[in-house]
């Protein structure tokens, strides 16, 4: 026995002698031994420990041992703590001992017997230890029991959940048959609640058809306790039939006796649904199928389909089979290869193909979509046509090529159509003409490089606006009259005024036609500008010698007669037979004359004061004219500006150019009578693209202008600006003498802040050679009149 | 030499302007002999001493300037003016010395008369 399970024995008694006594019989016993003097003493320890037998002496001062015996029953602990009394044998005592009905209560008396006492100690200490191990064993036992009970009801919250958040409809009935649970998607379905639910009492939600089947087949496995499996119809609340497979097996315990059933129900209806759906689509895609292979073969494209990666089976249809010249339904993959020379060959741009850069072959061996791609066929008959060809993998479900779909169409005709329009369009841009196209509304489709070089408009820049708007066309008999040509006959021919993208007049030849459909004009403009001023400028020539030869034929009939008169009157004049009043009349007469023989002398009459031209300094002729002009300037207040950068050394006669300079002065100082300034320029120039040098004066004035309209006039005869007072001959003669001397002469006048400056230019070739020809013949530029004059005010 | 010792052959084929211009001529103090056409002049330069020859251009028969090539050819230092009412020269106008117009009036004529008979050494005064 070890130290562990020795029991606590408490020895009460008021003579330590008799407690050593106790001690020396009792240690055998290998026990605890607990020593009290008092009856309060051991009260003490038996509150401290467990205590197994109590051994006490009845008599004891204070509290006896019957008294401490009463006081222990009185206490619920020690109600059954055993107590050996130690006693003389008095009749009372024993009477009392044996009162102690209940407990463990024994007694000993005097003189002790210390075997006696020894085995009395021994036995309650034994039945302490057994107490002690049956209480250990029961609460040990409670507990299991506490624990298993609590395991067992969380394992049936476990099924009712489980069975509960099942997507299926589960039950268990008892071994009869009857069903004591439904799980909730049983009453979530059928929508009634357990008490409503009989025992099998199911064919109220059977479909009628089934129930008798459903219930026989259940009723047989009951019976023979076997498991059951069914497929049925189930009403559900909302009145809807749905197909479910049910299930019961039977569930028995640990002797094979059948306990329970256990029964669950699935709903297929989405099942039975889907497999009805696969059933019809599969038709579906069957009918499809035919549908694509028949589209295919009666398809005007080429379709080729490769079947695998590596290309060893091509199908054509019809229309490829057609195009490349083999037999419908033939393998054509080895007619791809260019190591055949079956049938056909293919090339891309002149190069003949190679199969690994044969857009299907390529497209089925990568699964890679190919771009459009341009094929030249040769076919067995020599002839040569172009498809364009474009290829789709067709892919397996892992996204791996397991083919391709190639399409091609024959553009043999599109592209000879190409070739034959980029002929024409060509032809178009080699036209000089303008050849235009516009839509009904004017907007430009079509611009030929004619057109960009007459009108100086780029086709980028004027595609898509509208004709008016770009070449503000002048129609010489209005719009509408051009448009009802061309809606009755379809044409128009006409000459139009227009204007160049730099604002240019020029007029062109025009031709318009309604483009077939009627939905555009077709214009071709061709610029006669050059053309006509050309014209205009030789019936300006030709009118001009006419009027020559008619003011030849005057001057004859003129000229002769006037020199008689001028002669007669210079007789007349001194002559000593007049008195003083005929002298004046024939002065008078000389005079007037004079203006007559000066008009026709301007226009008519011309003489050359030597045969051969001689060295003239035209800056030393200005400033004879000057001299002459002098009175005049300094009376009307101008302002002389002289600038001669050189002596302007001609060949020429000198009488003649006086003429000119004295008139193109003589008009610029007309033309200020209230003051202005005179500029006299002379200095040497050549003129772009020619060799010889040239002498230039410029002579201008401040005075009144020249408006346009005047100034287009102002070299033809009998034209004036000064009504009574001029010839109107004076720049007309200047201009044919400067032409004579292969010179120009040309005018500006502008007005600058409310100033006219005009501006006479002389430029005659500097002829420094002795005895140089001078020309007879104006040059053809018969009228040259610079541009930018703004006018009078 | 005088004025009055040059003797100037004024040829015309209208008699009224040939008149008058051989009246002022005499008048400027010139010796004048008439001739109505270039035929005449030319056989008139054969017999008469003459200084130099004035002539109309637009005559029927021979013009001036083909009046003045004949004079030329015969006598080279003979001076010639050729004198004209019409506005065009004639492209052998350069065969005269001195080519000018009616319609410049006597003092004109006068002045190219001297200028000319000065060019060939013949002074007026």
């Amino acid at each position: 026995m070890n130290d562990g399970d020795q029991a606590n024995i408490l020895m009460v008694d008021d003579q330590p002698g008799k407690l050593m006594s106790y001690e020396v019989i009792l240690k055998e016993l290998n026990e605890n031994l607990i020593q009290a003097r008092s009856a309060r003493e051991a009260l003490d320890q038996l509150l401290h420990k467990d205590i197994a037998v109590v051994l006490m002496d009845v008599s004891m001062p204070e509290i006896d041992g019957f008294e401490l015996a009463d006081m222990m029953r009185q206490h619920p602990r020690f109600q059954k703590t055993a107590i050996i009394f130690i006693s003389a044998v008095h009749l009372t005592d024993l009477d009392r001992i044996r009162g102690y009905k209940s407990g463990a209560v024994d007694y000993i008396s005097v003189p002790v017997i210390p075997e006696l006492l020894r085995a009395k100690v021994s036995v309650f200490a034994e039945l302490h230890r057994k107490n002690r191990q049956l209480e250990r064993l029961n609460r040990e036992l409670e507990e299991r029991v506490q624990e298993r009970t609590e395991q067992l009801h969380e394992s049936e919250l476990q099924f009712r959940t489980l069975a509960n958040s099942i997507p299926q409809l589960a039950w268990m009935a008892d071994a009869q048959g009857s069903i004591f649970w439904y799980n909730q998607r049983w009453y979530d379905f059928i929508g009634t609640s357990s008490g409503e639910m009989p025992m099998w009492g199911w064919r109220n939600v059977q479909h009628p058809d089934y129930a008798d089947r459903v219930i026989e087949r259940l009723e047989s496995a009951r019976r023979a306790e076997e498991a059951w499996e069914d497929t049925f119809p189930l009403l559900s609340k909302e009145g809807e039939f749905r197909w479910f497979l049910a299930r019961a097996v039977p569930i028995r315990d640990s002797q094979e006796n059948l306990v329970r059933w256990f029964g669950t129900g699935t709903d297929i209806s989405g099942q039975i649904a889907a497999e009805e759906q696969i059933r019809n689509l599969n038709g579906q895609l069957q009918e499809r199928v035919a549908e694509l292979e028949a589209i295919m073969q009666v398809l005007p494209v080429g379709v080729a389909v490769s079947q695998d990666p590596e290309s060893t089976v091509v199908t054509a249809n019809m229309a490829l089979s057609d195009l490349l010249g083999v037999s419908p339904g033939e393998n054509i993959a080895t007619r791809i290869d260019p190591a055949s020379t079956d049938a056909f060959a293919m090339y891309n741009e002149g190069r003949r193909l190679e199969s690994a850069d044969h857009p299907l072959l390529k497209c089925a061996r990568t699964g890679q979509q190919s771009a459009t791609f341009e094929l030249e066929i040769k076919r067995p008959n020599g002839e040569l046509i172009y498809l364009q060809s474009s290829a789709s993998p067709l892919l397996n479900q892992d996204g791996n090529a397991r083919g391709a779909v190639g399409a091609f169409i024959n553009v043999t005709d599109r592209k000879r159509l190409e070739d034959l329009l980029r002929e024409r369009a060509d032809l178009l841009e080699l036209a000089t003409e303008a050849i235009i196209v516009r839509d009904m509304n004017g907007v430009l489709l079509f611009w030929n490089s004619g057109a960009e070089a007459l009108y100086g408009w780029p086709r980028e820049e004027i595609l898509g606006k509208s004709i008016h708007q770009v070449l503000h066309t002048r129609f010489p008999k209005g719009f509408t009259e051009v448009e009802n040509a061309l809606a009755q006959t379809g044409k128009w021919n006409g000459n139009l005024t227009q204007f160049t993208r730099d604002g240019q007049e020029v007029t062109v030849a025009c031709r318009k036609a309604l483009k077939a459909g009627g939905n555009a004009i077709l214009e071709i403009n061709r610029d006669i500008t050059a053309q006509l001023k050309a014209e205009d400028a030789l019936r300006k020539t030709e009118r001009l010698a006419a009027m020559g030869r008619v003011a030849g034929i005057i001057a004859h009939e003129i000229n002769n007669p006037l020199e008689a008169i001028t002669s007669a009157f210079y007789l007349l004049r001194d002559h000593p037979s007049l008195d003083e009043e005929a002298r004046y009349f024939a002065k008078l007469g000389e005079e007037e004359l004079l203006r007559v023989a000066h008009i026709t002398r301007q226009t008519l009459g011309f003489y050359r004061e030597s045969k051969h031209p001689v060295e003239v300094s035209l800056s030393a002729l200005l400033d004879e004219i000057l001299e002459l002009q002098t009175r005049r300037m300094e009376f009307d207040n101008i302002t002389l500006n002289k600038l001669y950068r050189s002596r302007g050394t001609i060949w020429g006669f000198p009488v003649e150019l006086k003429q000119v300079f004295l008139n193109l002065i003589g008009n610029a100082v007309q033309a200020m009578p209230d003051g202005g300034t005179l500029r006299l320029h002379v200095f040497e120039c050549s003129r772009h693209g020619h060799r010889r040098p040239e002498v230039c004066i410029s002579i201008c004035d401040t005075g009144t202008g020249i408006d346009p309209e005047q100034g287009k006039h102002l070299f033809e005869p009998f034209f004036t600006t000064k009504s009574t007072k001029g010839t109107g001959l004076g720049l007309w003669i200047s201009k044919g003498i400067v032409q004579k001397y292969g010179g120009t002469i040309r005018f500006r006048s502008t007005s600058v802040t409310g100033r006219n400056i005009t501006c006479f230019q002389v430029r005659l070739p500097d002829t420094n050679v002795q005895g140089a020809e001078v020309h007879e013949v104006a040059p053809p530029d018969a009228v040259e009149v610079a541009g930018g004059s703004n006018g009078r005010q | 030499m005088d004025a009055n010792n040059i003797t100037i052959l004024c040829v015309d084929d209208e008699e009224i302007p040939r008149t008058l211009r051989k009246l002022i001529l005499q008048k400027q103090g010139y010796r004048v002999v008439a001739a109505a056409s270039g035929a005449e002049a030319l056989g008139v330069l054969d017999g008469v001493d003459i200084n130099l020859v004035l002539s109309d251009q637009m005559m029927p028969g021979m013009t001036g300037t083909e009046l003045t090539k004949f004079v030329k050819a015969m006598r080279p230092t003979m001076p010639v003016i050729l004198i004209s009412g019409v506005n065009e020269i004639p492209a052998d106008a350069g065969y005269a010395d001195r080519f000018i117009s009616k319609v410049g009036g006597p003092e004109l004529l006068f002045k190219t008369v001297a200028e000319v008979l000065a060019e060939y050494g013949i002074s007026t005064t």
